[in-house]
């Protein structure tokens, strides 16, 4: 039991968890079960059955379902959870008792997306097709919540502060690093698709950047790298200017939006899903330094010439907020901090891997 | 005034041109005239980068880690640098090693379409919070779309700075400028260039680079490097000097350092001999030269003949076995004409 990511979810389902009730004693099914998403939603439904008596059964399928009883054994051991090793792109059938299904099977790891982007059109494109064309068959589904990506809006214009979900355009089609914000793309456009042609009640949501527990340091975003360069001591290393804007949501919120986008999200909408409030990823590299005892050097390393290239990533979240009551309840610093007191108790898979399968 | 990034590859491009032989001795005392010129980074290994010693492309005289020791015993505020290609560098072999040794920068080099395979050590460098950079070597036999999508997986694993390798020294300045300015234009890293001097171009193709936007340059003390040799160091820094660009070295000071390399360290200076043109014009590794011109002698075939074969054939870096098979093969067709005639 992971008493960090406990107490996040006691605490964000205080007073709170009644705007989950359409969950109550039903069949959840997440793909892409054992990742980031996944095994939050697992540690949150697990919340709820054990304090809020919810009496959820939850499904977390994935490639490897085992993976799951390496970073989380408590839950892997749940009898309220079951893993089931399934690769959506060959997708057959799904548990016939599932009523509410988060499609969530996909790697964020923009250095897969780079080395193989047929991979990573194949696992979303035709992963969606399939568990859509396999949930048609469902008797008694009510809901699918579609993870989709921030990053179908392409680039935010800089001088817009945050981003809407009817915003669209940036994204060049044209360039193999695309393949997974365009793949995103045609997975709502499938989701569409199914809707209209087969009724299916499919509610996207839009992710946008998060620090926490479970997410890999070794990840090539700025905050982890930020985290991980001070928890090794130092110097914090910014590349370019350190004037990019970015925002944070902590996963326990995340995982608290995501099930109540499932209960409560309107099929047909897409719902950003993130931390409205932007930082400059200079003022980010400050904050976190600040969050070490020790001082910790701070290194800006701009080796342009031209004006800095500054880029912006903050969603427009007022849609989720005015319509679904939603909020943050962890801010950044609190974020940063539980994020590192949780990597400074918890080995992470990463850590743990073995030296000799690196070549 | 624009900054440009200097990184001297003296003691590894170097190594290629004494067949591998640079001594402790030689390794600290150009690292203490690099230090003492300001020179931002130092890179130094085996000419084809860590691990590589071997009977195939050369055995080291000084092991990787002996190098790595002395210069980093002489360098203080210059950064040490190392370079590595995956296959012959592993990360538990020789990557975590150097990195326990102390050094500072590391760059992953591969051939120009296949970034794939610098993924592991790109990260690795990376998680150890190392400045990494990656490099694509022969980039004369890419387009600059074809670079684009490289760099762009290399940005993706975590490089902070790309460099283009014009290893054979065929480039020209037009197909410099091209390519620099659709990176910069593509990347949201620095992008960086490092010459060859095979057609007398290293020089005018580093200054192009630096005009189209490439903020990281190469050279090294008198060339000294594979083949005709890279770009020289000490004119490049007196050059940019001249011209709009800032690099922080002592212009005095790393013409001292160019000196000392002559008299303690250089073997010969470099040259453009014939063979260094054919290989340009051919579009082969400079690093080749004396593998074909061993071979040329042994099976008394025209090295030129050697080049434009090798060339034909499009071979990159770690095929030099091909030559022996090429040469062996000429050897034969030469006997046959001759006969025939």
């Amino acid at each position: 039991m992971n008493d960090i990511v406990r107490q996040d979810c006691e605490s964000v389902l205080a007073g709170r968890y009644g705007l989950l009730e359409e969950l109550r004693g039903q069949c959840l099914l997440v793909t892409g079960g054992t990742g980031f998403f996944g095994t939050w939603l697992a540690e949150m439904v697990a919340c709820l059955n054990d304090f809020h008596g919810f009496q959820c059964r939850l499904v977390l399928m994935a490639r490897r379902p085992q993976l799951l009883r390496d970073k989380a054994p408590h839950l892997a051991g749940r009898p309220d959870i079951v893993l089931a090793g399934q690769d959506v792109r060959t997708l057959i059938e799904l548990p016939p008792e599932t009523t509410y299904m988060v499609h969530a099977a996909a790697s964020p790891d923009s250095r897969l997306h780079a080395s193989d982007p047929l991979q990573a059109i194949d696992v979303i494109v035709n992963g969606a097709n399939s568990v859509f064309a396999a949930a048609t068959r469902l008797p008694g589904l009510k809901k699918i919540l579609l993870v989709s990506s921030g990053l179908v809006y392409g680039t935010q214009p800089w001088e817009m502060t945050n981003i809407p979900e009817s915003c669209f355009g940036g994204v060049d089609c044209s360039a193999a690093i695309s393949a997974y914000a365009e793949s995103k793309r045609m997975a709502e456009t499938i989701a569409a698709a199914y809707r209209t042609q087969h009724r299916l009640p499919i509610t996207a949501v839009r992710p946008f950047a998060f620090i926490g527990p479970y997410q890999l340091m070794d990840r090539p975003w700025a905050i982890n790298n930020f985290i991980r360069d001070a928890l090794r001591g130092g110097p914090i290393r910014i590349l370019g200017d350190g004037a990019s804007i970015r925002s944070y949501m902590y996963p326990g919120d995340m995982a608290f939006w995501l099930l109540r986008f499932l209960a409560a999200g309107v099929p047909g909408r897409s719902y950003n899903l993130g931390n409205p409030q932007g930082i400059s990823l200079r003022d980010l590299a400050v904050k976190i330094a600040g969050c070490f005892p020790r001082q910790v050097e701070i290194e800006c390393r701009c080796l342009t010439n031209e004006v800095a290239r500054r880029s912006r990533l903050v969603p427009d979240v007022s849609l989720a907020a005015n319509t679904l009551g939603l909020g943050l309840t962890v801010d950044l610093e609190a974020a940063i901090r539980r994020t590192i007191l949780w990597n400074q108790s918890v080995k992470t898979p990463a850590q743990t891997e073995p030296a000799d399968d690196r070549v | 005034m624009k900054k440009i990034l200097i990184s001297d590859p003296t003691l590894r491009d170097g190594s290629h041109a004494v067949k591998h032989q640079l001594s402790a001795e030689q390794v600290a005392a150009y690292s203490r005239a690099a230090e003492d010129a300001g020179i931002p980074i130092v890179e130094v290994g085996h000419g084809n980068g860590l691990g590589a010693s071997s009977l195939q492309v050369g055995v080291s005289l000084t092991e990787d880690s002996l190098m790595l020791k002395t210069a980093r015993q002489n360098l203080k505020k210059s950064k040490l640098g190392i370079f590595i290609i995956p296959g012959f560098a592993t990360i538990n072999k020789d990557l975590r090693p150097a990195l326990e040794l102390g050094a500072d920068v590391v760059r992953v080099a591969c051939h120009c379409t296949e970034a794939d395979t610098t993924q592991r050590h790109i990260s690795f460098a990376r998680e150890q919070g190392k400045e990494v950079y990656g490099v694509l070597m022969m980039s004369h036999m890419a387009s600059p779309e074809t670079l684009v999508d490289e760099c762009r997986k290399m940005e993706s694993y975590g490089a902070e700075g790309v460099i283009l390798m014009d290893s054979a020294g065929a480039s020209l300045p037009d197909g410099v400028a091209e390519k620099i300015k659709r990176l910069v234009d593509s990347l949201g890293i620095p992008v960086g260039f490092h010459a060859h001097n095979n057609l007398g171009m290293a020089v005018v193709n580093s200054l192009t680079a630096a005009r189209a936007g490439a903020t990281i340059l190469d050279g090294t003390a008198r060339g000294f490097g594979a083949g005709a040799g890279n770009t020289q160091l000490e004119v490049l820094v007196a050059v940019l000097g001249k011209m709009e660009f800032e690099t922080g070295i002592d212009l005095y000071k790393m013409l001292d350092a160019a000196d000392m390399a002559e008299k303690s360290i250089l073997p010969f200076i470099p040259a453009i001999r014939s063979t260094s043109i054919v290989s340009g014009l051919a579009g082969v590794f400079s690093g080749f030269a004396r593998h074909v011109e061993r071979a040329s002698a042994e099976y008394k075939v025209d090295p030129r003949d050697i080049f434009f074969e090798l060339g034909r054939r499009r071979a990159v870096a770690g095929q030099e076995d091909m030559i022996i098979e090429i040469a062996a093969n000429l050897a034969v067709k030469n006997k046959a004409g001759s006969r025939n005639g």
